[in-house]
């Protein structure tokens, strides 16, 4: 009933990238523009090297030239790599997770043969989600436990040609990876009087498509995006994602609080990253006559800080194996509860304070720019402030309590 | 019991509260966004402030100065702070200071330096004690340890002493005239009897200032090393008597550390006061499907908490200050410092989670609070700021 042993292959993944990261990634995330968070773009050479040892198709299919990881996989590996920099993971971490959706589950074998064999031969090609529009709001707030639909309205509009193409214009912004997608799921409305969502593909180059790096200073997210204008922009009749105005991918990759916990384990291994610095520096640091680990105070702040990143990672992983089996809630195995927001707020309240605390074992240099604890602390505040909020996620939480659906 | 404030502090609450209002608040945002920490400062502001009073604020009287009282000197820091936090404390940080003057100097020492700093608007007071490997070694000294603690050596020979050695995190270090030292005179006693304070003008020999660090938040305000390099400082410069360094700045007589702990409570309150009028602007303003964010439950709770505990924070803030103006023995102030920390992260923070909640921005603003509040982590309640408190109570107790 419970196993926790990782297999041999798992145990492999995770030292190759715990390998990598100390080799490849740390080096450049200790720099001291990166620390002060002046340069936060995830380097193109990382980026190619992570591909050719598979991190960028680690969720695809083994057949489909993948690594096959499945979901607890993903997550050892996506805290592995914000441990060195989220900016890096969040990239990797969105193309994996799009990979195994699209080719694996969503794309009919006549579109895979278009886009799959391009993309797994490119280690420069990522995968985007054009879903988010300016000024968007998923106004959960004000209609909490109120029958009416929420998730964001779609403006971008795509009209059907004679030929049966789709002529796109509208505006998607904040898109994760757009810069250096190859290939965008893209969110429209086909029909400007009708509820539904449809989902285009459209490749990197396509006319009519024009796409702007943000000012990463600019903005509150980790990773790399960008703004996308469609003007006029003509995609073939075959490039749409299931059926018009019932596109499966909606929801995003957090669908009913049930999806696969990757921001979360990424968020994890910011925490970690904090916490092992601490607990370094409290060993080497003498104050009062002694190692500052050998105070209780310092001591109970770093049992606090690991007893927080043991319960974050359970808690990812416990939604990333139901992730994997669903059946566990049909049989009652599991609660049925949204596990994967549950972790969203919990590891986003929780690494925040371990950050703090762990910046608080620093002391004067815990509020340094050119120190990593400024640089953790920010990021674990990124992760609590962006994308769903804890404020959304507990409303989310709410409403599965009192088994409210949304029709 | 009466709430009231009298009309001088009223007079100085308004006079800061303008100038936060209208001269720091413009600029705030734009001097924490300057990169370069050795650029943040802006003399224009500080002489129109200084102008003001603000620089002189706790000079007595009878030497010259305004002669503020403490209730008036924790008003006109919450005002100030609630323009920019780093604002505040660059004009405090001269009233921690300049009553060691005042009170302990002798008459010849108060004729070189009183009258300068009362008459020069960029005259800037600093302290050094914090050195690389004393910190919390010098807020809680071990008792029977003679190597812990500050080690910048002091030497006497004849009429001179000669300096050697570093400070760092060194508050207006960079650009204050005249700095109180400690250094330490005897390396085989305890720190607490072996360190003795001097008077450092800017231009003595063998001193210079070093780099200048880089914060998070509190960027108006500066924080730099000072070196030492076989400086010499005439034994005039000595503040009281050698060794007795330990005995000036408990504020038994002056209020020195207490003033200290009230510093931070009293700016933190500022930060807090800022807070809750930028969350209730955007609760009133920004809307959720027509209505505004302040009809929904959860946006009440966080605005009220975050008002709730300001007021706390004001009220704490406002007693300790009145007890230091009646000259009450109290570890109040310590204890208002310790609570200042939790209030003003709490009360930033949520502020930041009402102006985060739209997705992939952040306001400047309330960003920037959540960096300055960070800060109060190890200034006013690390555990060694905290046990410092309950030391100092339990000893009161006895």
């Amino acid at each position: 009933m419970y196993d926790l042993h990782l297999t041999a292959e798992q145990h492999e993944i995770r030292d190759t990238v715990r390998e990598f990261v100390a080799n490849e990634i740390k080096p450049v995330a200790t720099r001291p523009a990166r620390m002060e968070a002046l340069e936060r773009r995830p380097p193109a050479d990382i980026l190619l090297k992570a591909s050719q040892i598979g991190l960028r198709t680690l969720s695809l299919s083994e057949t489909l030239g993948g690594a096959g990881a499945d979901a607890i996989t993903a997550c050892i590996v996506a805290e592995e790599l914000a441990a060195g920099d989220p900016n890096v993971a969040a990239v990797l971490v969105e193309t994996s997770a799009l990979s195994h959706v699209l080719f694996d589950q969503l794309l009919t074998p006549a579109q895979r043969e278009r886009f799959l064999p391009q993309f797994v031969a490119d280690d420069a090609a990522q995968l985007a989600l054009a879903a988010h529009e300016p000024d968007s709001d998923t106004e959960l707030g004000v209609n909490y436990h109120r029958a009416v639909p929420v998730g964001p309205a779609i403006h971008c509009a795509a009209t059907r040609t004679p030929t049966g193409d789709w002529i796109v214009n509208g505006v998607k912004s904040f898109v994760p990876n757009a810069p250096l997608a190859r290939l965008i799921a893209v969110h429209v409305a086909t029909d400007p009087k009708a509820p539904g969502v449809s989902t285009l593909l459209v490749e990197r180059d396509t006319p009519g498509m024009t796409i702007r790096e943000l000012d990463q200073n600019a903005g509150w997210y980790h990773g790399l995006r960008g703004d996308i204008t469609f003007a006029d922009c003509r995609v073939p009749a075959e490039n749409l994602v299931g059926a018009e105005g019932r596109s499966p991918l909606a929801a995003g990759l957090e669908a009913g609080g049930r999806g696969v916990p990757l921001v979360q384990a990424m968020n994890v291994g910011l925490g970690r990253a904090a916490y092992e610095a601490a607990l370094d520096y409290a060993k080497i640091r003498v104050q009062g006559g002694r190692r500052i680990i050998e105070h209780q105070a310092i001591g109970t702040l770093l049992a606090e800080m690991a007893l927080r990143l043991e319960v974050a990672r359970t808690m990812v992983w416990k939604a990333a194996w139901v992730a994997d089996n669903p059946g566990a809630v049909a049989s009652r195995s599991i609660d049925d509860l949204p596990l994967q927001t549950i972790a969203r707020v919990y590891t986003a309240e929780a690494m925040h304070r371990v950050a703090l605390d762990a910046a608080e074992v620093f002391g004067a240099m815990g509020v340094m720019r050119d120190m990593p604890l400024h640089k953790y602390v920010q990021d674990a505040l990124i992760f609590l402030h962006s994308g769903m909020s804890p404020g959304d996620g507990k409303l989310r939480i709410a409403e599965a309590l009192a088994e409210f659906r949304r029709s | 019991m009466d709430f009231s404030l009298n009309e001088a502090q009223r007079e100085w609450q308004d006079r800061a509260r303008k100038f936060a209002e209208e001269e720091i608040r413009p600029v705030s945002l734009a001097r924490d966004r300057v990169l370069d920490p050795a650029e943040t400062w802006d003399w224009d502001l500080f002489k129109k402030g200084s102008r003001l009073g603000f620089r002189t604020l706790a000079v007595p009287k009878e030497y010259g100065g305004p002669g503020a009282d403490f209730v008036s000197q924790a008003l006109v820091m919450a005002e100030l702070s609630r323009g920019d936090s780093a604002v505040s404390k660059a004009f405090s940080q001269n009233w921690k200071w300049s009553h060691l003057i005042a009170s302990v100097c002798t008459p010849e020492q108060k004729a070189r330096f009183l009258s300068a700093f009362l008459a020069d608007d960029t005259f800037v007071l600093g302290k050094g004690i914090t050195e690389p490997n004393a910190g919390s070694d010098n807020r809680l000294p071990p008792e029977d340890d003679p190597r812990a603690g500050l080690k910048l050596k002091a030497e006497r020979h004849g009429d001179e002493w000669i300096l050697n050695g570093e400070k760092c995190f060194i508050a207006n270090g960079n650009i204050g005239k005249l700095f109180f030292l400690d250094a330490r005179s005897n390396p085989n006693v305890n720190v607490k009897e072996g360190v003795t304070m001097f008077l450092i003008p800017r231009d003595t020999p063998g001193f210079r200032s070093g780099k200048v660090f880089n914060k998070s938040g509190w960027r108006f305000y500066q924080n730099a090393e000072l070196i030492f390099e076989n400086a010499r400082v005439p034994h005039a410069n000595v503040i009281e008597q050698t060794g007795g360094a330990s005995r000036l700045d408990k504020g038994e007589r002056t209020g020195g550390d207490l003033f200290g702990d009230l510093e931070l409570a009293a700016n933190a309150l500022g930060v807090c006061m800022s807070a809750c009028e930028s969350s209730l602007k955007l609760a009133r303003s920004r809307t959720q499907g027509g209505k505004p964010l302040l009809e929904q439950q959860m946006v009440q709770l966080k605005i009220g908490r975050m008002n709730m505990l300001t007021e706390a924070l004001r009220s704490y803030v406002l007693r300790v200050a009145w007890e230091h103006d009646q000259k009450l023995p109290s570890t109040n102030a310590g204890f208002v410092m310790n609570f200042s920390t939790e209030v003003v992260q709490e009360v930033t923070q949520l502020n930041m989670e009402l102006h985060g909640a739209a997705g992939y921005t952040m306001d400047a603003h309330a960003a920037k609070l959540v960096r300055d509040g960070i800060i109060w982590t190890h200034l006013a309640g690390d555990a060694v700021q905290r046990m410092k408190v309950v030391r100092r109570m339990a000893k009161a107790a006895k």
